[in-house]
């Protein structure tokens, strides 16, 4: 009896604080709301401006320089598939917002993973907390950001934000970490000032960790990208959240097969810019 | 190179100790007011002592060897002299100046253009060419592009490496990484270049060669050296005074031939008992007073003898004897006689000994 009571007290207090953040912060929210969108909006007609042959080509040479001949025509064919079933638009408009999401996720996640690579303390700090993050189900971010954000692309944006951070957090403040003992000694010995040898010496060591935490952040935010579809982000996403309420099977595979390409396309070529961030010889 | 002031000091370590530890500053008053020994420091502080009470002078043009087995200190040592580790305790004067009482930048600077230094793991930065990493001393003092990179492939071709400018360090082999760790340190035409056994991780044929090569490339230049090992064979070589490290403590400074014919202990005793005496050991230190060759040779004419000079060492010496119908050799110093070389000297040269220490008519 009594531990629903205070279970109940419990969730009245997180409603009527909610509410009160809406309620008083509804300029700020909204200003968020329209950055977010705007943002997004931006980069999504930058995309839809080309015919999709065009973005098709311009991929599917990016995969053939950092990846290889037969990944560049693959990607080609692929995406040349997407359009062919009628989902280009809808395709373009999840990579739009995988990359605004994912540009944001870097925006902040990077600074503080190099803060968190310095500061031991921050590190031990964000550690649990990103731990937190990673734990709970990623629809859990969709209720808050519905409430304060509303139904859209937006709520999709801070939701896919959360979840695309932790791995660019970790991986950067670890690559930082790595330094080799003896090149932070070298310079020390060679005479570098504090900012020579972060820019010279310890952000070349950790460029692979960096690359390879933007990589998990870009797949993070395919991941959530797709749930997201739930609160009205546009793109692929909804189509398939559409598809499972009117149980069009068809479509569905339609929208996982662009989803896939999608997101196989940008794994891939962020992995290679990670072994060109290492340096040395092809 | 022809005006070096050899009796100039450039690095002077002054009793200096270091202790590592958290409680390093108490452990240091303690050994200070009390001498406590490495092992009551241990089990009193729970510290360790790295180096105790190490004295030493590098002067100008000279290459200074220090040898001990790992965990003797000299490594630890090394980098007191440019403080990568700061002492516990005393004092380490570069050029004339306390280390302890320069700023920041005077370091860095003092670092950057007086001191190189040359790692045993080589440490050459893989995402940079050879040119840009024997640039990269330069590159950090600001100099512009095109004329660091002239001075470093200038010193790049100075250690034989000139054709492999715009290879990467994964592409040479461990020999060639490390002549570009040394093309490195002298790019920035520092007095001083510390060598943190350098030449270990090689193999012998490589390593014999780079030790001439070293020795000669730092006395062309003028350069001071301080070079760790914990080879005897390579220390010799290479060095003009050595110090033995042993449990932190330098037992003994001197030149091969002193260290060899006067060892300060067992522990040095043992180390040199295998080292060859033929190239070490000199006319001066094995030749006999030129009465002493007069009474015993009642009649030798010294004006017919074989002649050579007071640094010919050993292996000269027998080279000579064999092809004289003497068996003594005149040792001449600007056109003095100073002393007779003899058989019986020359063999107690051998040993390791001189004749004086050797039992009169045994």
């Amino acid at each position: 009896m009594e531990t629903a009571a205070f279970a109940d007290t419990f969730d009245a207090w997180t409603d009527s604080a909610l509410e009160w953040l809406g309620d008083n912060g509804e300029f700020l929210f909204d200003l968020v709301r329209t950055m977010l969108e705007g943002f997004h909006e931006g980069i999504l007609w930058l995309l839809a401006l080309p015919p999709f042959y065009v973005v098709a080509i311009v991929l599917a040479v990016a995969g053939w320089r950092l990846v290889g001949a037969w990944f560049g025509a693959l990607t080609g064919t692929a995406l040349v598939i997407c359009a062919l079933m009628g989902l280009w638009p809808e395709t373009m408009s999840t990579l739009a917002l995988v990359m605004t999401a994912t540009s944001l996720a870097l925006l902040v996640g990077l600074p503080i993973g190099v803060a968190a690579g310095f500061l031991p303390a921050l590190d031990r700090l964000l550690e649990p907390a990103l731990d937190l993050i990673q734990t709970l189900p990623p629809y859990i971010y969709l209720l808050p950001a519905i409430a304060l954000l509303g139904y859209g692309p937006a709520t999709a944006l801070i939701a896919t934000f959360v979840v695309a951070m932790p791995p660019a957090i970790r991986l950067t403040s670890l690559g930082i970490r790595m330094t080799p003992h003896e090149f932070i000694e070298l310079g020390h010995a060679i005479g570098t000032t504090k900012w020579q040898m972060f820019f010279k010496i310890r952000l070349p060591f950790a460029m692979p960790s960096i690359m390879a935490g933007i990589n998990q952040s870009l797949m993070m935010a395919f991941g959530m990208v797709v749930i997201a579809g739930i609160v009205g982000s546009g793109g692929l996403g909804e189509t398939i959240y559409g598809a499972i309420r009117t149980l069009d099977i068809a479509k569905s595979i339609d929208a996982a097969i662009a989803i896939v390409v999608l997101t196989m396309v940008l794994d891939r070529i962020t992995q290679s810019a990670a072994r060109f961030g290492k340096g040395g010889t092809p | 190179m022809a005006s070096i002031d050899t009796n100039e000091v450039l690095i002077d370590c002054q009793a200096v100790w270091k202790i590592f530890g958290d409680k390093a500053p108490a452990a240091m008053e303690a050994v200070a007011k009390r001498g406590l020994t490495k092992k009551q420091i241990l089990q009193d502080y729970n510290c360790v002592v790295g180096v105790s009470d190490a004295s030493l002078q590098v002067h100008r043009g000279e290459i200074f060897c220090i040898m001990g087995l790992s965990g003797s200190g000299k490594s630890t040592l090394i980098r007191l002299l440019n403080r990568l580790i700061a002492p516990s305790f005393g004092k380490v004067l570069v050029k004339g100046r306390d280390l302890s009482a320069l700023d920041a930048t005077e370091l860095r600077q003092m670092r950057a253009q007086n001191i190189g230094m040359v790692f045993q793991s080589v440490a050459l930065l893989p995402h940079r060419t050879v040119l840009e990493n024997a640039a990269f001393g330069l590159e950090v003092q600001g100099i512009a592009k095109a004329e660091r990179n002239r001075t470093a492939q200038a010193a790049l071709e100075k250690v034989g490496l000139g054709d492999w400018l715009n290879r990467y360090p994964a592409e040479l082999s461990g020999g060639m990484q490390q002549r570009v760790g040394l093309a490195r340190a002298i790019a920035s035409d520092p007095e001083i270049i510390l060598m943190d056994e350098p030449f270990s991780a090689l193999d012998p044929l490589i390593r014999r060669q780079l030790q001439d090569e070293f020795r000669q490339l730092t006395k062309e230049l003028g350069k001071s050296a301080v070079f760790i090992t914990h080879d005897l064979d390579e220390a010799i070589r290479i060095g003009d005074r050595i110090a033995i490290m042993k449990d932190g403590v330098i037992i003994q400074v001197g030149t091969a031939e002193e260290i060899v014919l006067n060892p300060a202990d067992q522990y040095v005793a043992d180390f040199v008992a295998g080292i060859s005496r033929l190239h070490l050991i000199k006319a001066h230190s094995v030749m006999v007073p030129v009465a002493d060759y007069q009474r015993q040779h009642p009649g030798g004419d010294i004006g017919t003898l074989a002649r050579t000079t007071p640094e010919a060492d050993i292996d000269e010496l027998i080279g000579l004897t064999m092809q004289s119908d003497r068996d003594a050799i005149a040792v001449l110093d600007s056109g003095t006689v100073i002393g007779v070389v003899t058989a019986r000297s020359l063999l107690a040269g051998v040993k390791g000994t001189t004749i004086g220490e050797q039992p009169a008519a045994a």
